[in-house]
């Protein structure tokens, strides 16, 4: 996912600058006062786990959110398969993230994570008995087919959506509503549920796992109202919601523990504090209250109370840092005209200076450094360094490569976010491409015109462009396919380096059609040196976020992917 | 018969002037370069979905005929979508937010009276506080207490809102702990919760605009105090406290009403930054919100209604101004 805007929870993955841009006058203040206190951000000791104890039941958790609104609609959702709406929607299978260890599929509602056919292409699941809706009634393989064919209604649009292209034969299809069916998802019983595919797809059971594929009464859910009052599969469901306000869960009665090994369920009440201001969200949780101690923010601490924390130890025994996730990049769009011979590409590969990127990102505390494209913690990832400048970046060899291929007074546009760390990063590139003799002229935009710009149809308006990524789901797939597929240039899509190189787009559905994991991994590898060796991106750093909690919550950690706190393992001290 | 026409010329006015705001606003769509039904196409989206989504949403018909289903929307309703998957929004339409799955009216529903809250407690308090700091200032002319009102008064100016607002939190809310940091009590749910909870917004406010208004009255009572009304309301014997109160006051007030008027129209329409720093969910806050996702509906329906916000107030302006100043 990446800088794009959705009013839901996920709009905090994607758009942590657009967040922290509304409240910029307020960090303002906030920097100046931790400079007076002498806080220094650098050197954080980071910690990926906090108060971790064997799970207990009960109490009232609290999450404060600086988002105003909750989709509660699963065909709607961009939530992750371990946040929001993993507390209140299982699907055929989820993830398992410990606080080590590499992510994993597994199964939920599912007896296994899904049984391949036809070299991937059609994918066999079996429901396990058992497992009942909020209302009571048995969640069926029928459950789980209209929640698919929900999300093709046009009126609920706007999902995650990778199921859509997937499935076959759905070209024209709107939806159940209409009492049509995908003859392409047979249901032969109520337990057992098959996929026709148009392709073999070695991440199906990743895909199943996210929240657009939660099983949804079959005939009970309106297109317009069901998102007001869910029906839910969860251990908790929506007690009440007002936007802006707060969402309200309580303990789905029907949900049982034995089922379900991958969800703690720890608390009795689960209250979201919605449209939080992000610094005073940490201030409340670093002051420690009464009301704050049964409760963490969802929120990025901002980079002003981060300072603060280092110097208060209570506070900083309850920071939890992530592992480097997110990655920071440059994509170099190689259908300008500028940048078409590959040798001057190279050239802004060794000129960068990515020291200066990770002061601009808010230090150590928030940045290490990248030369991949596959996240951290992502199987199948391999450490590289195609283009070795080390962390200050190699302005003469830059230069040698420009002369090389006979170019003299480059000036390059560069397309940016106008929220301070994006263009903070901006400058910093800026400045090191100075050295080496390239002229840059930064572009900042705001969201709704910077958007457009790169994800549009036209490749001209900019020759590079800052911009971040992280997977909706940890498959290096979601690295690699999205960002850098062909058939992913404009149309608001994310080839925003233009990319169409034939080889890599060979790679990509060999490796999609690849239904062995450590195989499939192989071959994303190779896809990520082969896009290096491109030149089209220059990756600049992964970077870390830092959540807080308050003194009686247990078990809060982040895994190796991704950068969030795994909500339903969470549980309350007694 | 004057007061008739007078009120039709204005109604007429504002009447135009709504016109005008809507056709600017509708145009918002056509001038932003993001293309709403791409944001509503969900994450992975195919060209083929993106007519289906782009249709489903009006945004295929002409600009023209677009800006007439608007208009129509308000007074008769209208539908997204047809058949069992179609959204309905029941007239007066303003919209429908496609990102937070509801009417733009029932946002505006859930948002307005928070702000109002905020804007109506705060707007009394800085009123009656500015005024009243004000005339004690201009009587004690060039001394102490003068003095110690303006230079507050110069504070309040100066001091950004976010700050003052963030002060309030630091001192009451984690340093002495007495009053709540954040969230919004509904008036009809716990009255003294909800005075409790806007008691720091409402301070915050006021005292940046009651400065205002102190030095405006201050200076406009000594100019008062000098007229010739005054020292023969002085020679007819009549008491000091009648003099200022009913003499020099009334004509005091009239620019201080006007600015008034205009301040609580355009604060109904969203206490942004005020909203935004105690954590309610205001009109301010939605719109921001909505700019920050490009929620373009709600961006529309919202800026018309702080236009009429203000539009209205302007009017009450003008009626207000006609009491206190028979010459108008």
């Amino acid at each position: 996912m990446a800088r794009r805007q959705k009013a839901a929870e996920s709009v905090r993955r994607h758009r942590r600058r657009l967040a922290l841009l509304g409240t910029s006058a307020v960090l303002v203040l906030t920097g100046a006062l931790a400079a007076c206190s002498g806080a220094n951000s650098t050197g954080s000791s980071a910690a990926t786990v906090s108060g971790t104890t064997a799970a207990s039941d009960g109490g009232t958790l609290t999450i404060l959110d600086s988002d105003t609104s909750l989709t509660l609609d699963p065909a709607q959702s961009w939530s992750l398969a371990i946040t929001t709406s993993g507390l209140t929607w299982r699907r055929l299978t989820t993830w398992k993230i410990g606080p080590t260890g590499t992510p994993e599929v597994v199964p939920d509602l599912a007896t296994s994570g899904g049984t391949p056919s036809e070299g991937g292409r059609v994918w066999t699941y079996h429901l396990k008995s058992g497992i009942d809706f909020s209302d009571g009634e048995p969640i069926t393989s029928y459950d789980v087919k209209y929640g698919i064919e929900r999300t093709y209604a046009t009126a609920l649009s706007g999902g995650l959506n990778y199921q859509k292209p997937l499935i076959a034969g759905t070209a024209g299809y709107t939806g159940p509503f209409s009492g049509k069916q995908l003859s392409s998802i047979q249901t032969p019983n109520a337990t057992t549920i098959v996929f026709h595919l148009n392709q073999p797809y070695g991440d199906w059971p990743w895909v199943v796992s996210t929240t657009s594929l939660a099983p949804v009464p079959a005939g009970k859910a309106p297109a317009a109202t069901f998102g007001q009052h869910p029906i839910t599969s969860g251990p908790y469901t929506v007690q009440s919601y007002t936007p802006g306000v707060s969402a309200v869960l309580v303990r789905n009665k029907y949900w049982t523990a034995a089922s379900d090994p991958n969800r703690t369920a720890g608390p009795d009440k689960i209250v979201i504090e919605l449209n939080q201001d992000p610094t005073v969200e940490a201030q409340t949780l670093i002051a420690n209250g009464p009301n704050a101690q049964d409760a963490f923010g969802a929120d990025f601490v901002p980079p002003a109370q981060l300072a603060q924390v280092e110097n208060d130890q209570s506070a900083r025994s309850r920071l939890v840092t992530s592992p480097a996730s997110p990655l920071e990049y440059l994509a170099v769009n190689v259908q300008s005209p500028r940048l078409k011979n590959l040798k001057v590409r190279e050239a802004l590969e060794y000129a960068v200076n990515r020291e200066a990127v990770i002061i601009a990102s808010g230090g150590t505390v928030a940045a290490e450094p990248a030369t991949t494209l596959i996240t951290p913690g992502i199987a199948g990832r391999v450490a590289y360094d195609l283009y070795p400048v080390g962390l200050t970046g190699d302005p003469a060899k830059a230069k040698s490569l420009l002369a090389q291929a006979g170019v003299q007074g480059l000036t390059l546009t560069l397309a940016t976010g106008n929220d301070p760390i994006s263009t903070a990063i901006a400058q910093a590139v800026q400045e090191a491409y100075k050295t080496a003799g390239i002229n840059v002229v930064i572009k900042s935009l705001s969201s709704s015109a910077y958007t457009p710009l790169v994800t549009g149809n036209s490749a001209g308006g900019y020759d590079l462009a800052v911009s971040s990524w992280q997977p909706d789901f940890p498959s290096a797939m979601d690295n690699i396919e999205p960002l850098f597929s062909s058939a992913m240039i404009g149309n608001g899509n994310y080839n925003i380096s233009r990319l169409a190189d034939p080889t890599v787009d060979a790679l990509i559905t060999k490796a999609e059609g690849t239904i062995d994991a450590t195989a499939a991994g192989a071959i994303w590898a190779q896809a990520d040196k082969a896009i290096l060796a491109d030149a089209a991106v220059v990756p600049l750093v992964y970077n870390k976020n830092s959540f807080l909690r308050g003194s009686n919550v247990q078990n809060f950690y982040i895994g190796e992917f991704p950068a969030y706190p795994v909500y339903t393992a969470v549980t309350l001290g007694q | 018969m004057k007061i008739t026409r007078f009120l039709l010329v204005k109604i007429a006015g504002m009447i135009a002037v709504l016109l005008l705001v809507s056709l600017a606003v509708y145009l918002i769509f056509y001038l932003t370069p993001a293309d709403p039904a791409r944001t509503e196409c969900g994450r992975v989206c195919t060209p083929a979905e993106l007519v289906q989504v782009r249709a489903f949403m009006g945004l295929n018909e002409p600009v023209w005929r677009q800006y007439l289903d608007f208009l129509g929307a308000i007074f008769a309703g209208r539908s997204y979508g047809s058949g069992a998957g179609a959204i309905a929004c029941p007239a007066p339409c303003l919209g429908y937010s496609f990102q937070q799955h509801q009417t733009v009216l029932s946002l505006i529903g859930q948002t307005a009276p928070v702000t109002a809250s905020i804007a109506l407690g705060a707007a009394v308090l800085w009123l009656v506080t500015g005024v009243a700091a004000g005339v004690v200032s201009a009587l004690r002319r060039g001394r102490a207490l003068d003095r110690a009102v303006m230079a507050t008064a110069i504070v309040g100016i100066s001091v950004p809102a976010y700050l003052v607002g963030l002060l309030g939190i630091l001192v009451f809310g984690f340093k002495l702990n007495i009053l709540p940091v954040s969230g919004y009590v509904p008036l009809t749910q716990d009255p003294a919760q909800w005075a409790f909870h806007l008691m720091l917004p409402w301070c915050a406010l006021a005292f940046i605009s009651a400065a205002i208004y102190a030095r405006l009255t201050r200076s406009q009572m000594i100019e008062a105090l000098g007229e010739d009304y005054v020292r023969t309301a002085r020679a007819k014997g009549l008491r000091e406290s009648r003099v200022i109160g009913r003499h020099a006051l009334r004509n005091v007030l009239i620019p201080v009403i006007t600015l008034f008027g205009l301040d609580l129209g355009a604060l109904l329409g969203g206490a942004v930054i005020t909203e935004k720093v105690f954590s309610m969910y205001g009109l301010g806050a939605l719109l921001i919100g909505a700019v920050a996702t490009t929620d373009i509906s709600t961006i529309a329906g919202v800026t018309l209604l702080a236009a009429v916000f203000v539009i209205v107030a302007n009017f009450l302006v003008d009626l207000v101004y006609k009491l206190l100043d028979p010459r108008v």
